[in-house]
């Protein structure tokens, strides 16, 4: 498969940040270099510290905007948040494979947890509409549920909190058999349940991997994952694998 | 920046890009025209192909980053057949930098890339653990590493660069002992041995344990190696360590380097290269490189 080249852009200009939740933010940025659902860009927005860039998803794109939907989790996501209009930052992208649209026909199940949401509004806007169901799992307060929405996309809740939806994980309330294709973004142990389950009730299954990159674009073998045919890029070969190749608890 | 002589070769200015940095250039060539380099340093490359180490592989630390990559590539025979041909088309020189467990894999890998036409250079990482010394890199000490540049020459028609570990007892030491042995010129430094700590898991962050540093945060350190190593050898010097801006290159090359490798300083920025050469250009316009 041959992608489009990503592209370097020194200072894309920031258009507006939104903060959603204490520590949930959508940034949106001028960007004409777009890309398809579950392929992301390396973000930068400092000078020089921290020194590398940070993987971040597509979570919605057009021909001039590009926005990105994110978690402060450390230092530079919490550089990410302060940001304002008028601000600029890094983007190289976009980057890796992409969902496989080609393979998401019938009814296509979306699990996923916590930040994991993020490339999944640009996949659903972009699927026919009422195929998809979205099974969003949560620590606490959800977000980006309501975009989703507005899209006609059912979505269903699980907070392990209890203060919103179902009390627990989204694979507790996560059956494949409801579903022709299913598509996984989240922590690793939540992706493999959700793989075990699509596993045993014969329904495939797309995950979108996580690992730490360094250069993000396939140069330096930093970002491996084991599957049954080796070490795979999450950056280059990825971030979407067919989770029936992937081996989960390596 | 004037062309630069490295060994014989070439190259159409001082700037290269690292070992395991750049893949084999084709990556990066998606970004930005790679041709605009001096030379591109391989993926560390083995005889045998090799997977790699399991767990994390990199991980970032203050200024720097540290990286467990275990040496990751296709094999010798798989790269001369299906990466080499590309590589040849991207306008710049190849430097093939080569791995090994044993003395028999450094020397039989040579061989078969100092068959290849399109090699320039030789670049012959001796940071690799020895298989038979309980991983003991070769690097460490000066007669061991003599011992692996001796056998090499004796079969590398190509110009051979050693490059040095800055976990060497003594690099000027080393440095000699390389030249004695046969080095046409030695590129300095490689990673540095350092160790990282998950404290909420209460282990390693490496399955290795121990992994190799870059970065800005080695650069002071990188340059002082490169002055000690130049003031003992007549051989050129080629300088890396944490190089990111061009005055950083300058600095290397006043501290004796005939030529500077940039790794890490890809990853913070693709076109980081791009502006060394840039940089260099207009300094060398505006005054005399002195070699301090
Ligand atoms: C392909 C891909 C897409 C992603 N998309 C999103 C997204 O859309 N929204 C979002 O909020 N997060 C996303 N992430 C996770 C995001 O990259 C990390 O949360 C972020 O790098 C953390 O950086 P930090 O400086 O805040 O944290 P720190 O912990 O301070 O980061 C230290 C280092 O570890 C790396 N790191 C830490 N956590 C992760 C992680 N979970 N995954 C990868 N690297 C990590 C950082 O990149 C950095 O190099 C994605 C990760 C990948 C691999
Ligand atoms: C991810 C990564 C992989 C590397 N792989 C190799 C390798 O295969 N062979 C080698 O000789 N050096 C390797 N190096 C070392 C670099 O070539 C270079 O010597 C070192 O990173 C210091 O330079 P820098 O600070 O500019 O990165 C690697 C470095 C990094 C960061
Ligand atoms: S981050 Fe460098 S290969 Fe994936």
């Amino acid at each position: 498969m041959t992608s489009p080249s990503p592209a370097y852009i020194e200072e894309a200009l920031v258009l507006a940040q939104d903060r959603l939740t204490n520590d949930v933010y959508r940034l949106t940025v001028e960007a004409t270099t777009g890309g398809s659902p579950g392929q992301f860009y390396m973000v930068r927005a400092w000078d020089r510290e921290p020194l590398l860039a940070r993987p971040i998803s597509i979570h919605d794109a057009d021909e001039g905007t590009i926005s990105l939907l994110y978690q402060v989790r450390g230092r530079g996501t919490e550089l990410l948040a302060r940001l304002h209009k008028g601000d600029t930052v890094a983007l190289m992208g976009p980057l890796g494979n992409g969902f496989t649209m080609e393979n998401l026909h019938g009814r296509v199940g979306i699990v996923t947890g916590g930040i994991g949401i993020a490339p999944m509004f640009y996949l659903a806007s972009t699927l026919p509409a009422r195929s998809a169901t979205v099974i969003a799992g949560f620590k606490s307060t959800p977000y980006a549920v309501a975009a989703l929405l507005s899209l006609g996309v059912e979505v269903y809740v699980a907070t392990e909190d209890g203060c919103e939806g179902t009390r627990g994980f989204c694979t507790d309330i996560f059956d494949p058999a409801a579903f022709d294709v299913v598509v996984t973004c989240g922590p690793t142990p939540m992706m493999a349940r959700v793989a075990q389950l699509c596993a045993q009730a014969g329904v495939p299954c797309q995950a979108s991997l996580e690992a730490h990159m360094a250069c993000g674009i396939g140069a330096c073998l930093g970002c491996t994952f084991p599957t049954t045919s080796g070490y795979k890029r999450v950056c280059a070969d990825g971030p979407v694998f067919d989770a029936a190749e992937v081996i989960w608890h390596a | 920046m004037p062309e630069t002589m490295l060994c014989g070769v070439t190259l159409k200015n001082p700037v290269i890009a690292a070992s395991g940095t750049f893949g084999f250039g084709a990556e990066y060539g998606r970004l930005f025209d790679v041709s605009k380099l001096g030379a591109i340093c391989t993926k560390g490359l083995t005889l045998h192909p090799r997977e790699g180490n399991p767990g994390m592989r990199v991980w970032e630390t203050p200024a720097g980053m540290m990286n467990s990559i275990g040496l990751q590539n296709p094999g010798i025979p798989a790269f001369l057949e299906h990466e080499l041909p590309r590589m040849r088309t991207m306008g710049t020189a190849i430097i093939a930098n080569v791995g090994g467990g044993d003395l028999e894999e450094y020397v039989e890998g040579v061989r078969l890339l100092s068959e290849a036409e399109s090699i320039d250079i030789i670049e012959l990482n001796i940071s690799c653990p020895n298989v038979h010394e309980g991983g003991m890199a070769f690097g460490i000490k000066a007669n061991v590493a003599a011992g692996v540049v001796a056998a090499v020459r004796r079969v590398c028609r190509k110009p051979l660069m050693v490059k040095l570990s800055p976990n060497a007892e003594n690099i000027a030491d080393m440095a000699v002992a390389c030249e004695r042995a046969g080095a046409d010129a030695v590129s300095l430094v490689n990673a540095f041995n350092a160790l990282a700590i998950d404290i909420h898991a209460r282990k390693p962050v490496f399955d290795n344990v121990t992994a190799g540093l870059s970065g800005p945060a080695i650069k002071p350190i990188a340059l002082r190696m490169v002055w000690e190593a130049a003031h003992a050898v007549r051989i050129p010097v080629v300088g890396i360590g944490g190089i990111t801006t061009w005055q950083d290159a300058v600095e290397f090359l006043m501290a004796g380097a005939t030529a500077v490798q940039v790794g890490t300083a890809t990853f913070v920025k693709p076109t980081a290269m791009l502006d060394i050469v840039d940089g260099l250009e207009r300094y060398c316009a505006a005054e005399p490189l002195t070699r301090l």
